[in-house]
């Protein structure tokens, strides 16, 4: 397990599990940014924000 | 896929805290900074009328100083109709309450 010649160090991982961790934090990230929006369109049209 | 070999340097349970507790800090700062530098969330919060918002307070503006001489510190309220101007309640320093009624001139002359 420790002599998989795929892994990298430091972290040990291999470049298809970083690809792996990182799909998820860029989905997170638009799920993330697609309620923000929703939000902030929401607090626009029902408070007296931007005027 | 562009920065996936971050992940290579930077340990997931170590960055993946970080990316979100940054995320986290950072919206919340704009938050307070929001809430401590306007004034109208405040108002909307406590009541004020989001769609007349700006329109009660230039006329809270052009009524209250000319009968706020008598009562400067005192503060003195004006209540409009939600649904139109046929009558306003203004409320005195004292507590009392007060109706006005507002004529439609356009309806009655239309009559």
């Amino acid at each position: 397990m420790s002599n998989d010649p795929d892994k990298v160090w430091p972290t040990g991982l291999t470049l298809k599990e970083a690809e792996e961790v990182h799909s998820y934090l860029i989905d997170g990230t638009r799920v993330f940014g697609a309620i923000a929006l929703l939000a902030h369109v929401l607090v626009a049209v029902s408070t007296p924000w931007l005027g | 896929m562009n920065n996936a070999k971050m992940w290579l340097v930077v340990k997931p349970t170590v960055g993946v805290p970080l990316f979100l507790g940054a995320v986290a800090v950072g919206s919340f700062a704009v938050h307070v900074a929001v809430l401590s530098n306007t004034t109208w969330v405040a108002d909307f919060l406590s009541g004020a009328s989001a769609a007349s918002g700006s329109a009660a307070l230039q006329t809270e503006q052009a009524i209250l100083p000319a009968t706020a001489d008598a009562a400067t510190s005192l503060p003195m309220y004006l209540e409009a109709q939600a649904d139109g101007t046929q009558s306003m309640r203004v409320i005195l320093p004292d507590g009392r309450t007060a109706t006005l009624v507002v004529d439609d001139l356009t309806q009655a002359a239309l009559r």
